[in-house]
């Protein structure tokens, strides 16, 4: 209960019905994800939330989501935002449009990651291109510092735009330990991903 | 949430022992602000240990602006409107937080967002908000407030309320929110101390007729109502109106007094491309319209119109990539262009379809930053804009 919470607390969420839960996800079997028509295998360990953040969106999480999670974004189109817009009067975050360039996605994500995380550090720390989906996209990796914490999480996330729409996923974890300890495996969810 | 409910929460020991030990007790007078004062009674005891701790977890936070240079001119503004004891005993924590806000902590930690360091435009506005702040730590305010909350509802409802969570920045900078009589009260003695040390009362109330003009800016360009004269549930500041009405009526009758403007400048302007990029990141445009048209009042230099460039390649409205491109021109004009402007420029024509003048300048910025994090990005746009 207290990492669900905790985890409520690092995704800036409102709070989940009482029935969300954690399901350990089929370790060889693809699954859809986020509603949409991306496609990963998920490997051993990983866990899905029935609480989703955003009606595009979905949570995984290996140790809890304040140690480390998965966010798969499918299918946003344009005008549409890169997370749930909670504020959309005085805090509105930047939206998609799909004649972005890869480095407008890195960009957008991290405006949108600043306001929603109040992480005043947020910062880009490189990007390069990647085959996402069997597609030509974006990888870019991060880090950030919450103010309400003291913890420095680490990021990678790949993303593409198909069909106009955009695909993402990304991977944040506490830098210390639980970065590494899951990146590779996170990293083959990322490759493994498809779009119909 | 409760500003004081979490303050309470992190000081549930304290506050235990407090309710048992009930109110009655030496009561602290004189000023706390100086050297070697120990706290009296058992609430300011139970504050200021709090406090002290939580000092020593923000001194390594990751989230402080750790700036000598910096850290030394606002003491230095603070020493010039605080009595040589306030001087010695207040420590000044520069917080990375893109909002404007300051506070001051029972036990003399003053706390000084960037955010508030990109909005100030004069050290004469600087030393209002010093000021300011060390009147709520020498009369003792959130004792004051502590003591009233609790009275009203009691420990035991601040507790069930509180709930748990770490001490960190945010909820520091939050703590410390004052009844509006003790605003107004602090406002007033940082007027006594800016008179008293020479310098122009009537910039305290600039700051707020600043904040005033950059909300309805932030507002227009959202199309909503400006925020400036709403206030929050638990905000017990005056109104921004109601402030800059006394400030301005306190300070008719005063001398001009020194503004300093270009020594604030002087002071901040290397912080400047952290406070800047940080504001136009916020998905602000008319807000940070309005802050950048405020620091290029004495002409726009290269890095301002790189960051103009930024917030509208960042909006990406239609006709906004034109303009972007049109700023980074101008910044490239200047000696002082930063390399980023080349690299903006590039992004921005190759958004309007112009891929051969986006490879040029992508190419020069590649050049001028060959370690840039996203060269391998960047060279495929440019190969991709041929």
């Amino acid at each position: 209960m207290n990492k669900l919470l905790l985890g409520l607390a690092f995704a800036g969420l409102a709070a989940p019905p009482l029935s969300a839960k954690w399901k350990l996800l089929p370790e060889t079997m693809p699954v859809a994800v986020a509603k949409s028509a991306m496609k990963v295998m998920p490997g051993q360990g990983w866990n899905s939330w029935s609480f989703r953040p955003g009606k595009k969106s979905e949570l995984w999480s290996y140790d809890g989501p304040v140690l480390n999670q998965i966010e798969f974004i499918g299918g946003v189109v344009d005008g549409e935002p890169f997370a749930k817009e909670r504020n959309k009067k005085d805090k509105p975050l930047p939206k998609f449009n799909s004649k972005m360039l890869p480095t407008d996605i890195a960009q957008a994500y991290e405006q949108t990651q600043r306001i929603v995380t109040r992480s005043p550090d947020f910062t880009i720390d490189s990007m390069e291109p990647v085959t996402f989906a069997a597609h030509p996209g974006v990888k870019f990796t991060f880090h950030f510092t919450r103010p309400d914490e003291e913890l420095t999480r680490k990021g990678e996330a790949r993303g593409a735009i198909i069909g106009g729409k955009l695909y993402m996923i990304t991977y944040t974890a506490a830098a210390l330990h639980y970065f590494d300890a899951h990146l590779a495996q996170a990293q083959a969810i990322m490759d493994s991903a498809k779009v119909d | 949430m409760n500003r004081w409910a979490a303050l309470l929460a992190a000081g549930a020991v304290a506050s235990a022992s407090a309710s048992t030990s009930g109110a009655a007790g030496p009561v602290p007078v004189g000023s706390p602000a100086v050297a070697g004062y120990q706290p009296v009674g058992v609430d300011e005891q139970g504050l200021w240990g709090e406090m002290a701790e939580a000092e020593r977890a923000l001194k390594v936070s990751k989230l402080l602006v750790r700036d000598e240079e910096l850290t030394s001119y606002l003491r230095k503004v603070l020493c010039r409107v605080a009595s040589a004891d306030a001087c010695q005993t207040v420590r000044i924590l520069i917080v990375r937080d893109p909002q404007f806000n300051a506070g001051m902590t029972p036990n003399g930690m003053l706390l000084i967002n960037s955010g508030l360091l990109l909005r100030v435009r004069s050290e004469a506005e600087l030393a209002a908000i010093l000021g300011h702040e060390l009147s709520h730590f020498e009369r003792r305010h959130s004792l004051a407030r502590l003591k009233a909350a609790r009275s009203a509802t009691g420990w035991a409802a601040f507790l069930g309320a509180a709930g748990a969570g770490p001490l960190g920045l945010a909820l520091i900078g939050n703590f410390f929110s004052f009844s509006q009589e003790q605003e107004r009260e602090a406002d007033l003695d940082g007027l006594k101390g800016m008179r008293a040390a020479g310098y122009r009362s009537r910039s305290a109330g600039d700051i707020w007729a600043n904040l005033r003009a950059e909300m309805d800016a932030t507002a227009a360009a959202r199309n909503v109502r400006s925020r400036k004269d709403k206030r929050g549930m638990f905000d017990t500041h005056p109104a921004t109106a109601e402030r800059l009405a006394y400030l301005r009526s306190s300070t008719v009758d005063d001398p001009e007094g020194e503004a300093g403007e270009a020594a604030f400048r002087a002071a901040i302007s290397p912080l400047w491309p952290m406070l800047i990029d940080d504001q136009v990141k916020l998905n602000d445009f008319g807000g940070s319209e309005y802050l950048l048209a405020g620091l290029a009042t004495s002409g726009w230099t290269g890095p301002l119109l790189y960051a103009r460039g930024e917030l509208y390649r960042y909006r990406g409205q239609a006709g906004d990539f034109e303009k972007a491109a049109g700023f980074y021109r101008e910044a490239i004009a200047k000696p002082d262009a930063p390399a980023g402007a080349w690299r903006g420029l590039g992004l921005a024509l190759a958004r309007t379809g112009d891929g051969a003048a986006a490879k040029a300048s992508i190419d020069e910025y590649l050049k001028r930053n060959p370690q840039a994090s996203d060269k391998a990005m960047l060279a495929m746009i440019s190969g991709g804009s041929q």
